[in-house]
């Protein structure tokens, strides 16, 4: 988003979320540019004009759904959104913009990636006119205020005229969301989500250990691929669902897996192929499921008492072939193992070793 | 174990009961069926993902924070039954300790396998499909066939999101065109899959776009719905048949034997050969914009009169859609009218699911798109409604039936029968308009004995073409007034025999 002037003039405060500059004086026209976003929403919820000013208005449909936008009189937007889905058959010819008084300025529905503009001169009167998308079902959360005064906007936590989720949209860091509620009940760990996190496959697990601790297990990959100490996720971003997200991790991370592949059959080198079974919470804790070249693996990861580290119990119980356990010098963390040998700093199990071990991990 | 007490009961959001007539000292509700909210649990984002009935008749349902819980009808009750999932938007009940549940990553059989009441045991059913990680590949399903094969959607991907740095499936980049149509880069995105019991998920349908819903009727035939955007220029409901291919190019890259390189780059007209036509249009403003699950009425009359008939979620209005199918030349098609239009009911009406005593259960949504949260339930009150029970084409124009017998003088009266039709064009552009839009003149009106039925005849039967049929306002023999007038017959095929004009 931006706005910005054709004459560097004057410039006038604006809240939004990012910080923008606006100009405005005399007969020069001011620009504004607004684009539809994912979550059917205007990037900008709201912005200032001088009354009578000129204006000239663009629009940007980035989202991937056709979007319109209209302006209205002062406190129309519902009564326009509902004549808007009351036209019927002929909606779609008039691009869902209902022929009212109320309604003062359009821009027709764009299809994604379409960009148009109008220009108009801002009533003399001041007020608060509201914009809004018309096509159906978008009006009574896709919408924001173009305010006609000279005076200061309130501030956006408390504006009556734009979406209530936007009142969050404070320029600067906002933590406050991740301590909002949830879910029906208080999550104590250990619990996971499978979520999208970013450094993993589509198919990720993040899961919340006692003693502050969270680690990313990819099912679809089928291994730990890293874990943290501190936090645990901030899910606000993807739990809006309708556009491209992560689960936020929170804290700091200090392992990585950087081997091709850390449980390997007879030599290093032989990467397996490998599939992804499920999990069983045992006493909350998941333990994964998976095999490796068709061998049956199960793998549970708890946290060391002092918060330093995981302790990962392996069970393989039918191998009939060596397993090894590879790990990478910088992976961030110390390993003892209870079975095995350490050659190389690579683990080797004979199958009776690797029915079950344990590998405890300490972050250095 | 959480548990939710709810205080309160079922809180009826309309209250159309604002008197009874009393006939044989007995009340006749005025309304045929109200709708219900119900109670959700403090701190829970009721974004419904999914719905379905234990055998023991709980409520199973699936929001997409995660949650799947349990509520006992009797007692008010929510239990926390399994958290943690991703994005779960469809459930089908095993037993009144399992469950599969479709979810992003996979298709997961979830236990209670200690008796707690908890789930402890999540068991990889398949996840023979890729995931770029892209925000649109949501998953539907999973239906039962009565052979016991499982059908899955495979939603495509939107070019609003992009495909994330590692994706789960084979990347291939032919299935994206270089504009802003919705693409398939991993197998099967834009497919239905059948999993058999051999445990193998085989590819059994192509073409879609947003197929968020799938049902079975009573025959046994699976339907699908689609959303309306490029490729589709109305939302639709597909009968699906394997092999198929239903319209929006993305899939047809993971079509076995597939040689003709980037889809997109196809003649529309090559397209327009290949594809399967829907059963029924639901026109875009006119009956429904984002069409979810369609679910056949098999509560055998405790719903009403309308037993064997589908109804579909609508997300962007506040109302459940009807369809009424009927074979014509050997094709299922058929028309759509409103069902439940307001009325209390909210919008993003997501899923869809009989409760055992009959009445209706419905999940709401919204995730960003123009919906709303929570769950409702339509109850019949046993009061017989006032509506287009079926439309059928004859060789001259349709059979209207009512549920109820007519007040003749109004049935007879052509202004209460405005007939349009138009078409909607196949094309890459997002949605279509109303294409050769005119009226069509009613010629002749005639009622059957037990004025239930009435016959119009058209002058013109148009294949290719939606019929969209205004009533006005015909009352029933006992003065009630039509609950919906608006209905939309998708004339694919004419009865044959007939002679088109």
């Amino acid at each position: 988003m931006y706005i910005q002037k054709r004459y560097f003039l004057l410039p006038i405060a604006l809240l939004v979320m990012v910080q923008v500059k606006a100009y405005s004086i005399g007969d020069t026209v001011t620009t504004i540019s607004i684009n539809a976003i994912g979550g059917l929403q205007y990037d900008i919820v709201r912005f200032k004009v001088k009354p009578g000013s000129k204006v000239k208005f663009i629009f940007n449909n980035t989202d991937d759904m056709s979007h319109n936008i209209v302006f209205t009189q002062p406190e129309s937007r519902l009564k326009v959104v509902n004549a808007a889905m009351a036209i019927g058959n002929d909606a779609f010819k008039m691009n869902y913009i209902p022929k009212m008084k109320e309604v003062l300025w359009s821009i027709p529905v764009l299809e994604p990636g379409e960009t148009k503009f109008i220009t108009f001169t801002a009533p003399t009167k001041e007020g608060v006119y509201p914009y809004v998308c018309t096509y159906p079902g978008h009006g009574f959360v896709m919408y924001g205020a173009m305010y006609v005064s000279s005076k200061d906007m309130p501030s956006i936590k408390d504006d009556p005229n734009i979406p209530p989720e936007r009142r969050k949209d404070i320029t600067g860091d906002d933590n406050s969301s991740q301590h909002q509620v949830a879910h029906s009940y208080s999550e104590v760990p250990p619990y996971l989500y499978r979520i999208f996190i970013p450094d993993a496959s589509p198919a990720a697990i993040a899961v919340n250990l006692p003693n502050n601790i969270s680690y990313c297990w990819d099912a679809g990959t089928c291994h730990l691929r890293y874990a943290w100490q501190g936090g645990f996720l901030d899910n606000t971003d993807i739990w809006k669902g309708h556009y491209d997200s992560y689960g936020k991790v929170l804290g700091n991370v200090f392992f990585r897996d950087k081997t091709a592949f850390p449980l390997q059959t007879d030599k290093p080198g032989n990467i397996p192929a490998v599939q992804f079974k499920g999990y069983q919470l045992i006493k909350r804790f998941p333990e994964f499921h998976y095999t490796i070249n068709g061998i049956e693996v199960y793998e549970l990861i708890k946290p060391k008492e002092d918060g330093t580290g995981l302790i990962r119990t392996f069970r393989i119980p039918n191998t009939t072939r060596i397993i090894w356990f590879l790990v990478d010098a910088e992976d961030g963390v110390n390993y003892k193992s209870s079975n095995g040998k350490w050659i190389k700093g690579r683990l080797k199990l004979l199958p009776e070793e690797a029915r079950q071990f344990t590998i405890i991990m300490t972050k250095i | 174990m959480m548990k939710f007490y709810i205080s309160s009961l079922l809180i009826a959001v309309l209250i159309l009961f604002s008197h009874c007539s009393v006939k044989n000292n007995k009340k006749v509700p005025d309304v045929s069926y109200l709708v219900e909210s119900i109670e959700i649990p403090d701190g829970l984002t009721a974004e419904t993902g999914a719905l379905d009935f234990l055998p023991d008749g709980r409520l199973v349902a699936c929001f997409l924070r995660g949650e799947v819980m349990f509520y006992d009808l009797k007692t008010k009750e929510w239990n926390l039954f399994a958290a943690g999932l991703h994005d779960p938007l469809g459930v089908l009940a095993i037993s009144n300790s399992e469950l599969l549940v479709m979810q992003r990553p996979e298709l997961t059989r979830i236990k209670d396998t200690d008796g707690d009441g908890r789930a402890d045991q999540y068991e990889t059913v398949t996840d023979g499909f890729g995931v770029t990680g892209n925000y649109h590949e949501f998953n539907y399903g999973p239906i039962r066939d009565r052979e016991g094969s499982l059908f899955i959607a495979l939603n495509s991907a939107s070019a609003g999101g992009g495909v994330r740095p590692e994706v789960r499936g084979r990347l291939d980049t032919l299935g994206r065109s270089a504009g802003k149509e919705m693409f398939s880069v991993v197998p099967y995105r834009g497919w239905i899959m059948k999993l058999k019991n051999d445990g193998i998920l085989q590819p059994y349908a192509m073409g879609f776009r947003s197929p968020n819903g799938l049902g079975f009727d009573l025959e046994g035939d699976l339907f699908v719905t689609d959303n309306q955007g490029d490729w589709v220029g109305t939302s639709k409901l597909y009968h699906i048949q394997e092999g198929n291919f239903y319209g929006h190019p993305a899939s047809l890259i993971w079509k076995k034997g597939w040689d003709k390189g980037n889809p997109f780059n196809l003649q529309v007209e090559e397209l327009n050969n290949m594809r399967t036509k829907a059963a029924v249009l639901f026109p875009q403003d006119v009956i429904a914009n984002s069409p979810t699950q369609p679910l056949c009425d098999a509560t055998e009359g405790k719903f009403g009169p309308f037993a064997g008939q589908l109804f579909v979620g609508e997300m962007n209005s506040a109302r459940i859609v009807r369809v009424m199918l009927e074979k014509v030349a050997g094709q299922l098609q058929g028309a759509c009218i409103p069902f439940i239009d307001g009325h209390g009911l909210r919008r993003g009406n997501n899923r869809l699911a009989f409760a055992p005593d009959g009445s209706l259960w419905i999940g709401q949504a919204a995730h960003g798109w123009g919906g709303e949260t929570g769950i409702q339930r339509v109850v019949f009150t046993g009061k017989q409604p006032m509506d287009v029970y079926s439309m059928n084409l004859t060789a001259n124009g349709f059979d209207l039936t009512f549920t109820q017998s007519v007040n003749v003088a109004s049935a007879l009266n052509p202004d209460n029968y405005q007939f349009q039709n138009y078409y909607y064009e196949y094309h890459k552009k997002y949605g279509s308009k109303q294409m050769d839009k005119k009226s069509i003149p009613v010629k002749k009106i005639k009622i059957s004995p037990d004025h239930k039925r009435v016959s119009l005849e058209l002058d013109i039967l148009q294949t290719g073409y939606v019929y969209q049929l205004n009533l006005g306002n015909i009352k029933s023999q006992i003065g009630d007034t039509l609950a919906n007038r608006t209905v939309c017959y998708t004339l694919n095929n004419l009865i044959e025999g007939a002679g088109a004009k």
